[in-house]
């Protein structure tokens, strides 16, 4: 693992597609980034979804080179597996405090060849797969990862020392201690990404009670070619689905949650996957339950033609509650809103069309304002989406409120371009470059170039 | 020779995985609970399979376990190389131990 200099320009929170966007970006035009991750590897979200809507192009096909280029480029250095702790202003800049967790594994010795991870003898659910598939104590995150590096779970360690059997390059290391490294940087992007809202927060309709109950971006994973079936099955017994539901707003536009916006993704990646749904399984029914359809992006209205036009039901309908019934099939009673009538329906699984919520409070640790609803306050939305309350501190992603991911990059390189005005404007950059030693050209060191 | 077994025997060095593993206070009774038994539903599963190729429901039956259950456990097989997917019977695939 390369060592962390004194200095950086940038400080990015966040390896999802927000984060490595505006990385990039300043990379490109020279800026020192760090990249800190909280999990192992980069890519987020998006990396685990498994197309996106409306094109349908492979979303890990447009992730994995962005994730590459973000941890192979010269300016770029790449901190997984490791927290923020604390950002405090400075005369100039910030100082800022980078926690790594220990992985018990020698980064820079391990070559990514899953020879622990496969003699280690305990299976765990797995955080990518949304605990349906499994992991082992020691692992590499996914297929995709960068680092492609293993990191040890403690926690449900078992002992054995399969794992330092097995390495053929010893990089097993039991002795590795959390590291804690103070830095200091000129700004700093806030790309901390997101949470689906509780799947248990709507008792009436049983998520986290019911297996096939899912949360949508499990059935994301169901639904990828690397997911943790193989194919599209429901969770209770292996069952190929022959009817699906999904529920929309199951956590948005919902006061009594505390969530009344929309998450503005919902109804387009549930057509995306009702969609990928009949393809999938001949035959299938999928009924899409709704207050309304918000298809409102680019292609997205065609799109939603084209998913009615190719079998799935679209339904205005209410659903008031789900109840589990034999061979854990599950009943939705459903106002239907057109028809007037109230109906009781038998599908084999259900999707709960989730909300977005803020993946991170930076408050205690950056010190922005948050909103009511836990996104972070851009005060002027409209001419400088990517400002928070902080001078030098910005925002990209849904870290500022739902979106989908075309708006994540776009907003994503305005919070870099913000972000390279405001290291231009504070003289940070000169002051950098003077303490480098480098005879930097005027324009550059005016902030003209 | 007298004085060297005079000497009191140096202590072993311990391994770095004993260190760690009296760091974290060994395994939580939880873990050693579910861990135990994680190794005979396997072998549970494993007898179950070498009879024949079997669909989720019938290997919970076999084996006396819920669906969800045979279902993750089967899953976590099937990635790390010890089952494959054989052929389907009506709405469920069937599943063989590999090399059976």
């Amino acid at each position: 693992m390369s060592t962390i200099k004194q200095h950086y320009d940038a400080l990015v929170i966040g390896g999802g597609i927000a984060g490595m966007q505006a990385a990039l970006d300043l990379g490109e035009q020279g800026y020192d980034v760090l990249l800190v991750e909280k999990d192992p590897s980069i890519g987020g979200v998006m990396v685990g979804l498994n197309k996106v809507f409306p094109t349908l192009d492979c979303s890990s096909c447009i992730c994995t080179p962005r994730m590459a280029e973000a941890a192979h480029h010269p300016h770029i250095q790449l901190r997984t597996w490791s927290e923020v702790t604390r950002v405090t202003p400075m005369a100039k800049g910030f100082s800022v405090r980078v926690l790594r967790k220990p992985s018990y594994v020698d980064e820079d010795d391990c070559i990514g060849c899953s020879k622990c991870e496969l003699v280690c003898p305990i299976d765990v659910p797995h955080e990518f797969d949304y605990g349906l598939g499994a992991r082992r104590a020691i692992y590499i995150a996914h297929g995709n990862a960068i680092p492609q590096k293993a990191v040890l779970d403690v926690d449900n360690c078992v002992f054995c020392g399969k794992c330092e059997k097995a390495c053929p390059t010893n990089c097993i290391n039991f002795l590795q201690e959390p590291e804690e490294v103070v830095t200091t940087v000129g700004t700093v992007i806030v790309a901390s990404g997101l949470h689906t809202t509780p799947i248990d927060a709507k008792a009436e309709y049983g998520g986290g009670r019911f297996v096939n109950v899912l949360n949508p971006l499990a059935m994301e994973r169901i639904q990828s070619s690397n997911g943790p079936f193989g194919r599209v099955l429901r969770p209770s017994d292996g069952k190929i689905p022959r009817s699906i539901a999904y529920i929309q707003c199951a956590g948005s536009r919902d006061r009594s949650l505390g969530v009344p916006y929309c998450s503005r993704v919902c109804c387009m990646y549930a057509l995306k996957q009702a969609l990928l749904l009949r393809h999938y399984i001949h035959g299938v029914n999928v009924t899409i339950y709704h207050m309304d359809i918000r298809a409102f992006g680019k292609g997205f209205e065609q799109f939603y033609r084209r998913v009615m036009a190719e079998g799935v039901n679209v339904v205005k309908g209410k659903v008031a509650r789900v109840t589990e019934v034999d061979n854990q099939d599950l009943v939705l009673r459903v106002e239907l809103l057109d028809e007037d009538r109230i109906e009781e329906r038998r599908y084999d699984l259900v999707v709960l069309a989730l909300g977005l919520a803020p993946g991170w409070q930076p408050g205690s640790v950056v010190g922005v304002a948050a909103g009511d609803d836990g996104f972070v306050q851009a005060p002027e939305l409209k001419i400088n989406p990517s400002f928070t309350s902080m001078p030098g501190v910005f925002v990209s992603g849904v870290a500022a409120g739902p979106k989908d991911i075309p708006d994540a990059i776009v907003e994503a390189g305005e919070a870099a371009m913000a972000a390279a005005n405001f290291l231009e404007h504070s003289g940070w950059r000169r002051q950098a470059m003077v303490a480098a030693g480098a005879k930097a050209p005027v324009a550059v060191a005016e902030g003209v170039m | 020779m007298g004085a060297d077994q005079a000497r009191p025997a140096a202590e072993k060095p311990k391994r770095p995985l004993d260190v760690l593993r009296e760091r974290r206070g060994g395994m939580s009774a939880q873990l050693k609970e579910t861990f135990k038994q994680q190794q005979q539903m396997r072998k549970l599963m494993r007898q179950a399979l070498k009879a024949g190729p079997k669909t989720v429901p019938q290997l919970a039956a076999a084996c006396g376990i819920e669906g969800h259950v045979a279902m993750w456990n089967l899953m976590a097989m099937r990635r790390y190389g010890e089952v494959i997917e054989t052929g389907e019977q009506g709405d469920y695939l069937l599943y063989t131990l590999k090399g059976e």
